[in-house]
């Protein structure tokens, strides 16, 4: 059922509209991700599999394939004959130091160069995963120390922590009770392609979990003037990462919270924890059910035409349209998309020539367009949309079209503005015809003056 | 040249151009100088005057279609000036082998030629 409709909704984009009211009446409630349902689960043998039961059996809810291995276990392969096997690779092996030969940080890139997703786990251990994070700009703190926050007050050790929820993300659930965390945190670098989901409490700090205080260390960064210390809701708990194919990797900083022990401890009397909605969000977002847009197609042409023209002229006036979606998860759909304001069109050649907002149509969805003047300037133009924002697909569209100076015949003729030139050549000819005729006219008188002339 | 020569009976005769050098020089001109060759002159200060008004409006205003501007009046002036030192008498010992008619005929057919080039390009 699902793939027929599938089928029908790909090859068939009118039906869609016939389609939409089907689907939502057989109620497919799950999401689906908009790259593919299987996921292979590198699950560590010393994780019991019942421990984040209420995880799994989300995923599987929603309609994903769930396929678990054994770090060391040779089958099945992630990479077979160079093609990725999963769609999605979780990888909750956050103690695990050796892997089986296929699992190496370099194979674990190239899958996300073949648009795999990864939903990596971190611990307070030093393995092949944590300097794998720091080609994703996390900087972890030194191996034994995860994060340490003695407030609020509560009964649970100092290392696990709730976390209050980000406000005013999109890419998170609103009004989420607080999250459970235990683990470690890591510091951003400098990388724009980091998207994180979880900041750590101000209050809190990385220090070794065994001498419970964790002020020795408090101390001691503090007479260095800080340096040093991992501290404070700058560092991040949860972090997404966006490849510039747009494969998606969010590296979490302990396993425990995906636990059904973290998933159903109360944060205060009678309320649960969010870790569950929590992990929905972050797994939606990591294996690309929320937040993907896609350009349908691009299309330009002159004013008051309908079809792109070969070359361009210089100062002509064009349209450019693209068209964008965004995946319904719910729907397994792509829906035009209206919603994006700063989308800016650049026209360049080497530099942009033109760079102006490509604002949506009113009451067209998905629609963008913008008319502008091409400038006064021949030779090889590009329109490129180049949308990239945090947390969501880059869009990006490059077109390239020639433009070329008027044909000989193209110019513009007789303007006003040339009138007296042309005044002046009309009277020269004017007086051309006069002067002939005086002279031809004066030929009788002439001799006489001409004699006399000579006789002087 | 033959300004020169004529000049003392021009200062004789008109007695208060003595004080003003350019319009004895002008009455010199005005009484020596052959009817036809002040019509080529006439024609030429026509020329000049069109060709600097066209000039300042080319550098004040536009110069567009600059084609236009430049398909005005040099042409001609080169022309009838080319005229008047072929008909001008004393110049005879020069053209020996040009006579006035013949200078006229060359004068008329280049000009029409330069026309038909100028309205060719003129649009």
């Amino acid at each position: 059922m699902t793939i027929f409709h599938r089928q029908r909704s790909q090859g068939m984009r009118f039906l869609r509209g016939l389609l939409l009211p089907l689907v939502a009446l057989a109620g497919f409630a799950f999401a689906r991700s908009s790259t593919g349902d299987s996921v292979l689960v590198l699950l560590d043998p010393s994780l019991d599999r019942d421990n984040f039961s209420i995880f799994f059996g989300d995923l599987e809810k929603q309609g994903y394939k769930l396929t678990f291995r054994s770090p060391k276990e040779a089958e099945p392969q992630i990479i077979k004959d160079d093609v990725a096997q999963f769609a999605h690779v979780i990888v909750f092996a956050p103690d695990t130091k050796s892997y089986a030969a296929d699992i190496t940080p370099q194979s674990l890139v190239s899958l996300l160069n073949k648009n795999t997703n990864l939903l990596l786990a971190l611990s307070t251990k030093q393995t092949p995963i944590t300097s794998l994070a720091a080609e994703f700009s996390l900087i972890l703190p030194p191996p034994g120390t995860p994060l340490i926050s003695h407030f609020p007050e509560r009964d649970t050790p100092a290392t696990i922590i709730p976390v209050e929820p980000p406000r005013a993300q999109s890419l998170v659930s609103s009004n989420l009770a607080p999250i459970w965390f235990s683990g470690v945190p890591q510091a951003l670098g400098n990388n724009p392609m980091l998207v994180p989901f979880l900041k750590a409490p101000p209050q809190s700090f990385a220090s070794d979990g065994d001498s419970d205080s964790g002020s020795d260390a408090l101390v001691e960064a503090a007479e260095k003037g800080g340096e040093g210390l991992w501290a404070g809701s700058q560092l991040s708990l949860v972090t997404g990462f966006q490849t510039l194919k747009n494969a998606r990797a969010t590296w979490v900083g302990g396993i425990d919270m995906f636990t059904d022990e973290f998933f159903n401890k109360e944060v205060s009397k009678g309320k649960q924890s969010g870790n569950r909605q929590f992990a929905r969000d972050v797994t939606a977002w990591t294996f690309q059910e929320s937040n993907v847009l896609r350009i349908d197609t691009v299309e330009h042409h002159r004013v008051n035409e309908t079809l792109p023209r070969e070359t361009y002229t210089i100062n002509d006036r064009v349209t450019y349209t693209a068209y964008i979606s965004k995946f319904n998860p719910e729907l397994d759909l792509w829906e035009p998309y209206s919603n994006i304001k700063d989308m800016q069109l650049e026209f360049t050649m080497l530099d942009p020539h033109i760079r102006t907002a490509l604002p949506p149509v009113p009451g067209e969805p998905g629609k963008y367009s913008v008319t502008f003047r091409v400038p006064d300037r021949h030779g090889v133009f590009k329109f490129v949309v180049d949308y990239k924002r945090k947390g969501s697909t880059y869009l990006e569209s490059t077109t390239v079209v020639p433009v070329v100076p008027p044909r000989h015949d193209e110019y513009p003729r007789f303007l006003s503005a040339a009138w007296p030139y042309y005044a002046g050549a009309i009277s020269t000819s004017a007086a051309f015809v006069i002067f002939v005729a005086l002279w031809l006219g004066g030929d009788e008188r002439e001799p006489k003056k001409g004699k006399g002339a000579k006789a002087e | 040249m033959p300004a020169t020569k004529t000049a003392p009976p021009a200062k004789q005769t008109v007695s208060h151009a003595q004080s003003h050098p350019l319009l004895s020089l002008w009455n010199a001109y005005y009484e020596s100088t052959s009817t036809r060759l002040k019509t080529i002159d006439a024609f030429l200060v026509f020329l000049v005057l069109s060709g600097v008004i066209q000039f300042l409006y080319c550098i004040l205003v536009s110069n567009f279609p600059f084609n236009a501007f430049l398909a005005g009046c040099v042409g001609q002036f080169v022309l009838a000036a080319s005229l008047r030192a072929q008909v001008n008498p004393a110049n005879r010992s020069e053209f020996k082998e040009v006579s006035p008619e013949r200078a006229f005929a060359d004068f008329a057919l280049g000009s029409i030629v330069l026309h038909f080039f100028v309205y060719n390009f003129l649009g």
